[in-house]
């Protein structure tokens, strides 16, 4: 009994013992539980905001790559860029010494009051224009048409003269006026207004030289000075093989300039004067001087946004021819008049027209002149391609050629092949 | 005598006067002069030169780039010029040349250091496969609107920062560091404009001249034909006969003009239902199209006004 007593205070021990150790560990068990919770939340916080942190820094890493891939891609387009290049340069190697080379084909289908209509082959024009080296450039116009073969213009120019400068040589469109050193071909109109074939003698082709001064404005400003033979393809009072003195030569000298009264309107004036000390004319052995001088002005409307549809252009120039000509006995100075004024009007891409109003005196007697009206449209089939009509009514207050008086009536077609090279004065 | 040195000291100082003027250039800090052949070069070497450049374009952003009329006035400008920088691949060919004549400034004729071709490292599309007029007013070494794709806008802006640091090298390291943070802005856009333009893929749309082939392949556009029979070529009656049959079998969207007359996309559009846009093609076609990026951005948001606008 005794022993079953003391194995029951042995166990109730054992079991109160335990209780007071086990019951504080098992308040102690619920704590470190709710630590391990609060450590696992913790942790798995922790571990999202590494992922978090993991994901910014791929999203970060990836971005960075397709940066890399663009620039690659960047890189690689242009490599095959200049690999492209290269190989069109090696293509176009055997032409790349070659000059630019154009051709215009002028003709006119017309008919001249009196003297009956022709079709009229007006010009074959070989254009030639290249570099020559770093200092200088050329071109030339070779034109073959009803009356033979001519060299217009084969001159070679500077490029790399200072202070502005560029020095022109050989044989060329004398910078005298807007219109006269146009190729026919070019003229906004059919023909050359009479006032430029009687006073000049139509182009302003010369053989000489000429130097052009750029000044350091803000606004366009140009000086021209020149030494020739004589000014105008069809002037006979030289002969250009022959050696003369050089009081026979013909000195000129330009003045233009160009202002933006807008972004859509423009004026261009000039001033020009060619002065020859001595003119030998059969009939007159005295040798007096000829002065021949001319202002132009050009009016520009180009609206910007629809430069390729609309426009306004007009332009007028004024001459004045002083000289002696044999008169009775002696020899008498002339003074004479003349010059034109037109207007063209773009109409659309296509097709534009206007109307050329000249006033030409002869040289010779000035008294003497002939008034002209001419509307004309123009079709500008493409860059390239063009068909021109013109009507024009002539008067003469003197008996005059045929081929230069009443009503005449012109068709022109003109084509560009390969390169139109007529450059800055004719733009 | 006192006359006479009078005299002498008001020449020595009129000559000194006269020198000192015509001499500002040297006297005062001379920024580089650039000129431009279209705004969006100007935007970019701004961008890139800072304060140490001015800056300007020849043509404005109205104009039609092809046909920009050869005005004396830029005679003056090209002759001050430090640099030239043009598009190139013949786009200037018909009124760059000409100003070259007397622009009496040999350091921008070609070849020379001072002119630079923004072209030379552009990926170009379209090479002709035939050269010859009847293909139209084509440009033999592709074709030249590649600045309406701005990851070349990256590589312009490259050429641009590239041919400043090798003219002007005491200023490189300026150039670089402008380089690189408009870079870094044509890359946070060119993500956002790709992302943008999604619905754009695949639309299928007619310009009216062949200025829109390296945007669309740069955002999925189908072109289907051009208003033009070829470039520089007005359309005949025939030709848009076969375009509206086309365009209505494709069924496409969108025809783009910009400095072009609206008469033919109207036409085109009263008989398809394709809508017409007129889109600038150069910075400042537009208003709000003023800077490059601006451009870019403003051409993908019409689009995706006309295309969403059904």
């Amino acid at each position: 009994m005794g022993s079953l007593v003391r194995k029951s205070r042995l166990v109730s021990g054992c079991v109160v013992l335990s209780y007071v150790f086990l019951l504080p560990r098992t308040g102690l068990t619920q704590e470190s539980a709710t630590d391990t919770l609060r450590r696992q939340v913790t942790e798995m916080q922790e571990q999202l905001k590494k992922a978090l942190e993991r994901i910014d820094q791929l999203e970060k890493e990836k971005s960075a790559t397709s940066g890399k891939i663009d620039q690659l891609e960047s890189a690689a387009a242009a490599r095959i860029g200049q690999v492209e290049q290269s190989v069109r340069g090696v293509q176009g190697a055997p032409s790349l010494f070659n000059p630019a080379i154009g051709m215009v084909i002028d003709a006119t289908a017309e008919h001249r009051g009196k003297a009956g209509g022709n079709f009229n082959f007006r010009a074959g024009e070989i254009g030639l224009s290249a570099s020559i080296d770093p200092f200088a450039r050329a071109y030339a116009f070779v034109n073959g048409n009803n009356d033979g073969v001519e060299v217009e213009e084969a001159a070679a120019l500077t490029t790399a003269l200072p202070w502005n400068l560029t020095a022109k040589g050989g044989r060329f469109f004398a910078d005298f006026g807007r219109l006269p050193k146009y190729h026919q071909d070019a003229l906004p109109f059919v023909n050359f207004p009479l006032a430029i074939e009687r006073m000049i003698g139509g182009e302003s082709q010369a053989d000489g030289a000429e130097l052009y001064y750029l000044f350091p404005t803000p606004f366009f400003l140009r000086a021209t000075l020149g030494g020739m033979n004589k000014i105008g393809a069809e002037n006979e009072r030289v002969d250009n093989t022959k050696s003369r003195s050089w009081s026979q030569f013909t000195y000129m000298g330009r003045l233009s300039s160009y202002f933006d009264l807008t972004d859509n309107h423009s004026i261009e004036l000039g001033s020009s004067l060619a002065y020859t000390p001595s003119v030998r004319i059969s009939g007159d052995p005295s040798g007096s001087d000829r002065i021949l001088s001319g202002v132009d002005m050009t009016f520009r409307y180009q609206p910007l946004a629809s430069t390729l549809y609309q426009g306004l252009v007009w332009g007028s120039e004024l001459f004045t021819n002083s000289e002696r000509f044999p008169f009775d006995d002696g020899a008498k100075r002339r003074r004479g008049y003349g010059g034109y004024s037109y207007a063209e009007l773009k109409l659309n891409k296509n097709w534009s027209t206007g109307f050329l109003f000249d006033y030409a005196p002869m040289v010779d007697n000035p008294s003497q002149r002939t008034l002209g009206y001419s509307p004309f449209l123009t079709w500008q089939i493409s860059e390239f391609n063009r068909l021109r009509f013109q009507y024009s009514h002539l008067s003469n207050n003197f008996k005059a050629d045929k081929a230069e008086n009443g009503n005449q009536f012109f068709l022109q077609w003109t084509t560009v092949m390969g390169v139109d090279i007529h450059g800055f004065q004719i733009r | 005598m006192k006359a006479l040195l009078r005299n002498t000291k008001w020449k020595v100082f009129v000559i000194l006067f006269v020198s000192v003027w015509l001499q500002t250039d040297l006297v005062f800090a001379q920024k580089i002069r650039v000129i431009t052949t279209i705004p969006d070069l100007a935007d970019m070497t701004k961008q890139i030169g800072k304060d140490l450049v001015d800056v300007e374009s020849l043509a404005k952003g109205v104009e039609f780039m092809h046909a920009v009329p050869v005005k004396p006035s830029f005679v003056p400008k090209l002759n001050r010029a430090d640099l030239l920088l043009l598009i190139g691949l013949d786009l200037e060919i018909s009124w760059l040349p000409p100003l070259f004549e007397v622009s009496s400034n040999p350091r921008i004729l070609p070849g020379q250091s001072g002119y630079i071709d923004c072209s030379v490292r552009i990926n170009v599309l379209e090479p002709p496969t035939r050269i010859d007029r009847t293909e139209g007013d084509i440009h033999p070494k592709g074709n030249p609107h590649y600045n309406l794709d701005p990851v070349n806008g990256k590589i312009i802006a490259e050429t641009i920062a590239a041919a400043l640091s090798r003219n002007f090298p005491q200023h490189q390291e300026t150039f670089q560091k402008n380089l690189k943070a408009y870079l870094a802005e044509l890359d946070r856009w060119i993500p956002r404009w790709q992302e943008m333009a999604t619905p754009l893929k695949g639309v299928k749309f007619v310009p009216y001249h062949l200025e829109w082939s390296y945007f669309a392949k740069r955002y999925g556009l189908e072109q289907i034909g051009t208003v033009e029979v070829k470039p520089g070529i007005e359309p005949t009656p025939n030709h848009l006969v076969g375009l509206v049959q086309r365009m209505k079998e494709e069924k496409a969207q969108l025809i783009i003009y910009g400095p072009q007359s609206d008469r033919f996309p109207r036409q085109l559009a009263s008989q398809t239902g394709a809508k017409p846009l007129k889109l600038p093609d150069m910075v400042g076609g537009e208003p709000e199209a003023d800077t490059y990026i601006k451009m870019i951005d403003y051409n993908i948001r019409t689009m995706l006004g006309a295309v969403k606008g059904g």
